[in-house]
């Protein structure tokens, strides 16, 4: 569970989010809306602690985000955003980056848990000798997601995944994050994700405000995005 | 011993300027202003060192060297700071702490296992010899520190991914130290590569002028190149390090205002 109380965010003198409340419960699939610039990103990223708030807390499953909890805290979430860094060379080596680190060393995963999950990732074990230069958007997306679920995270911050992404990749994607075990907190503006989320929060006067999931969505999504400029912030 | 050059002769020398000034003013570069001004600076700044090495030889005070010592890192560790550009505030005395450590470890080296002078705080090596030094490490710091921090700052999302990833500061940092370390050595390796080829290193033309021996000088010119390298190597990674727990936040985001 997460939960953000009171939340007031700055970024460059501009304040976006003021005094804002969010709870998210486990398995909720949640998705932020807004038009661009008002905060959506900086939300995502204020919930693993990688831009500070002016005022307001963070709680993951009761552990208040401070500085000595981030760690624990960005070890359960993934953060997946529009182009996910492989960070190596090849795609073996990125998947295994992580298990370098101090913090999971000594959990490295057997060639077999990597292929199954790749597999059901509709990825096939070929890839993991593809040097990251040719791995195309969609690749890497569901590569970023293999690495997260290697690591056992269930909680997904997924910030316009589904952009740049052909259909057939778009939809394994989104079915790997819509799991019913996966708590997901998204930025997107893709109907077919906002749709499959049961929660839509949008960003209005500095604040967080649900609005109901129902058909109405499209109508409202169209209103949204005829004042939005388009592309991420 | 070497010819002295007569003020006429001097002369001559600023005359030759007039060919690179010609140069600029037909291609207009607007660079003729700082270009004399240059020349002025380095005539004032060598007269003023000239005058002033001259005593300190003659006096050979170690306490005076060390004071001309200190002052020379000061000056070198304020002008890495500038032109990496980091707040001087917030660097200071850690980047003095990396530049002077490194360049006096090499320089000790140099002098007190190598050379063996008499006496072995002899001015006419320590202050050169440490001027050398400080002077190479300075160009290769500030490509190291700017290389190090516009490199996550450049890669803000990458540098997240490491940190989301599990990976501490450390840890999460260690590509862009990988990388600003090679950008300041890389093109040491390559001047190393070529000496006495491409390039006749300073140090030993001056000797050779000064009227020493050929082999006496390439001997001198190797110690001094080992020791900038060396030098330059300890301080860039010394610099980075001493830097990073005043360039990140309990969180381990790069802080916004570090930079000038």
């Amino acid at each position: 569970m997460i939960v953000l109380r009171d939340i007031t965010i700055q970024l460059y003198g501009k304040t976006l989010l003021e005094g804002a409340n969010l709870q998210i419960d486990s398995g909720d699939k949640v998705v932020i809306r807004g038009p661009s610039g008002c905060g959506k990103s900086s939300l995502l990223k204020t919930t693993v602690g990688a831009l500070a708030t002016q005022k307001g807390t963070v709680r993951m499953d009761g552990l208040e985000l401070s500085a000595t909890t981030v760690d624990q805290i960005r070890a359960r979430i993934a953060f997946i955003g529009q182009e996910p860094v492989l960070g190596a060379e090849n795609v073996r080596d990125a998947l295994l980056l992580p298990f370098h680190y101090k913090a999971h060393s000594g959990n490295h995963p057997s060639d077999k848990d990597i292929i199954r999950l790749l597999e059901q990732l509709h990825l096939s074990a070929d890839i993991l000798e593809k040097p990251s230069s040719r791995i195309s958007g969609g690749e890497k997306q569901r590569i970023a997601i293999t690495r997260a679920l290697l690591l056992g995270k269930t909680v997904f911050l997924a910030d316009e995944v589904t952009s740049a992404l052909d259909p057939e990749s778009r939809t394994s994607v989104m079915d790997e994050l819509f799991r019913s075990e996966i708590t997901l907190l998204s930025v997107s503006h893709d109907p077919e994700w906002i749709k499959r989320c049961n929660r839509v929060v949008e960003i209005q006067s500095l604040q967080l405000r649900e609005s109901v999931a129902d058909p109405q969505i499209g109508n409202q999504k169209s209103a949204i995005e005829n004042a939005d400029t388009g592309g991420g912030e | 011993m070497t010819v002295d050059l007569s003020v006429t002769a001097m002369l001559s020398m600023y005359a030759m300027l007039v060919i690179p000034v010609v140069i600029f003013f037909y291609l207009q570069l607007g660079i003729i202003r700082d270009t004399l001004i240059a020349a002025v600076r380095m005539t004032v700044q060598l007269l003023l060192v000239g005058l002033y090495l001259k005593y300190i030889f003659q006096l050979n005070n170690p306490l005076l060297s060390l004071l001309w010592v200190t002052v020379m890192l000061v000056v070198a560790n304020i002008s890495i700071l500038n032109k990496a550009g980091l707040k001087r505030r917030l660097f200071f005395w850690r980047s003095l702490a990396g530049v002077a450590g490194s360049t006096l470890f090499v320089s000790c080296w140099f002098i007190l296992i190598a050379i063996q002078p008499d006496p072995i705080y002899d001015a006419r090596y320590m202050v050169p010899i440490v001027g050398m030094i400080l002077g190479n490490c300075l160009r290769s710091n500030v490509l190291s520190l700017e290389r190090f921090y516009s490199g996550i700052r450049k890669n803000e999302n990458e540098f997240m991914t490491y940190l989301m990833l599990g990976a501490n500061l450390r840890e999460a940092t260690r590509p862009y130290l990988r990388d600003a370390i090679k950008a300041a050595v890389n093109p040491s390796v390559a001047t190393m590569a070529t000496m006495g080829i491409v390039s006749l290193p300073g140090m030993m033309t001056g000797q050779i002028l000064g009227g020493a021996m050929p082999m006496e000088a390439i001997k001198y010119q190797i110690g001094i190149m080992i020791c900038i390298f060396t030098a330059m190597v300890l301080a860039a990674l010394l610099n980075i390090l001493l830097s990073l727990p005043v360039a990140f936040d309990d969180y381990q985001r790069l802080k916004q205002n570090i930079f000038q």
